[in-house]
């Protein structure tokens, strides 16, 4: 899934503008890249706040017990601006998610990828795949 | 798989649209206008820049090595752009730290998905014409190593939360500024105008810039400010704004507190307002220095950005550092017990 795209262009040497900063911190100081996981769960609540969306998951364990997790996403600014609201996910949807464990320890990560149950994968941006209301649960 | 649909929704939608109308684009607008346009007035007589708008840019504030002209062509820019937007868009390798990230695409957060205006030049500073930062002085090159020193004594960045920078304890953003400058995703204003001030929202972090333009002088000297002193003028159809008595905390690309800000606002045409800033700071550069990027005409309204109260963020970090100094320390405890029984 994750595969690297390498751009093919043609013509003149030009060179590609310099991604700006990523995020407004640093991840790595707060999620642990040895700590990889993938979990499972339903959707509980969803923060819509800045500087980044949390969404809170029940994950279901083997033993019948629920385990909550929070889970780190974007801001939520272009997505009220694409007429995304609280509303748009239901509670109780299906995710699974990849992503790096918090470094203290606690049941908190950074969501890397977020897909349905179906294996369709979220998009919630307003031109992204995915993005129109009827490909929303 | 989703980056091929990027490239061939987002790219082949909105920045096809951005291929057609970069030939007759800003750099155009501003050099030869092919037709006359007329800044709309407000009631009072003003040039009329209010409204909303976005300064997202995939152009570097500095000219990359290997380029050579001032402008690209429609061409290029736009390959430019395509394979800048297809990189964001490019899934990062697990196990790498670029991946210890949400994904910018399912948020709508990358560049493709904001208002752009088009650009084609080839770096943000139009002066001097190399289009890099001009060297820095002597005393710009000691402050540089003193600042470098100061935060080594400082610890590291999780030692205190002061030591973390200004943008992620959600103090200040370079959006803010000034001078403002994109950053990687939310880069909206709001300009409103009243008698004797300009207003301009920044939704993120939600400051307002309030700047009177009645002819009042500066804050006196002592007064120094994050943001500086600003105060503003009409020079024609350009809203001209002076900004001095920064603080030595905010150090714009190096500056010193003594630094003195010129930003030029133009509308060029409906959609687009030209945002043009000079530096002159001689104690840091060995002469002042311009830039120029157009900020497009957006949908408003800006939303709230409640960093400080949202930022989970801070307190994870600090909290991860701590529970790593204990793990350190109980392994640091364990190990003299464990010298002991070593024959």
């Amino acid at each position: 899934m994750r595969t690297t795209f390498a751009a093919a262009i043609a013509g003149a040497a030009i060179l590609v503008a310099a991604a700006p900063t990523r995020a407004h911190h640093a991840f790595s100081a707060e999620f642990d890249i040895s700590k990889p996981l993938k979990l499972q769960g339903t959707l509980r609540k969803w923060e819509m706040i800045n500087p980044h969306s949390w969404f809170h998951v029940d994950v279901k364990m083997p033993d019948g017990t629920v385990v909550p997790w929070l889970i780190e996403g974007g801001s939520p600014n272009q997505l009220i601006r694409l007429g995304v609201t609280k509303n748009t996910l239901t509670m109780g949807t299906e995710f699974i998610i990849e992503g790096y464990q918090a470094r203290d320890g606690t049941n908190k990560a950074v969501g890397r990828n977020f897909q349905f149950a179906d294996g369709r994968t979220l998009f919630l941006g307003g031109s992204a795949p995915g993005a129109t209301g009827a490909d929303k649960p | 798989m989703f980056h091929r649909f990027l490239l061939s929704t987002v790219l082949g939608g909105v920045l096809a649209a951005a291929l057609v109308a970069a030939g007759g684009g800003v750099s155009q607008a501003q050099t030869s206008p092919a037709k006359k346009w007329t800044v709309p007035r407000t009631p009072d007589g003003q040039p009329d820049l209010q409204g909303f708008w976005n300064n997202t840019t995939y152009t570097p504030l500095q000219r990359p090595n290997g380029v050579n002209k001032e402008y690209y062509t429609a061409e290029e820019a736009v390959e430019m752009i395509k394979r800048a937007a297809a990189d964001e868009a490019e899934q990062t390798v697990p196990g790498t730290v670029e991946d210890v990230h949400y994904d910018f695409t399912q948020f709508g957060l990358d560049r493709s998905q904001a208002p752009l205006a088009q650009n084609l030049r080839t770096s943000l500073i139009v002066d001097p014409a190399d289009g890099k930062l001009p060297p820095l002085t002597e005393e710009g090159r000691r402050r540089q190593r003193a600042r470098a020193e100061a935060r080594k004594r400082a610890g590291g960045p999780t030692d205190a939360v002061q030591n973390q920078s200004l943008s992620v304890r959600c103090i200040l953003m370079d959006r803010n500024g000034p001078p403002m400058l994109a950053g990687a995703y939310n880069n909206n204003y709001q300009i409103v105008q009243a008698p004797g001030y300009v207003m301009i929202l920044v939704e993120m972090l939600h400051g307002p810039r309030i700047i009177p333009i009645d002819g009042r002088a500066q804050l006196p000297p002592a007064i120094r400010q994050l943001e500086g002193s600003s105060r503003g003028r009409w020079d024609g159809d350009t809203l001209v704004v002076e900004t001095t008595n920064f603080t030595d905390a905010t150090g714009f690309q190096g500056s010193s507190e003594n630094m003195r800000l010129t930003e030029r606002f133009t509308r060029v045409d409906a959609e687009t307002m030209l945002y043009r800033f000079t530096v002159d700071d001689p104690s840091t550069w060995t002469r002042p220095w311009s830039a120029e990027v157009p900020w497009r005409k957006a949908v408003g309204p800006l939303f709230e950005h409640a960093c400080h109260e949202g930022n989970y963020g801070l307190y994870n970090t600090l909290a991860g550092a701590r529970a790593q100094d204990k793990r350190e320390a109980e392994a640091s405890a364990s190990k003299p017990s464990n010298e002991r029984s070593d024959p």
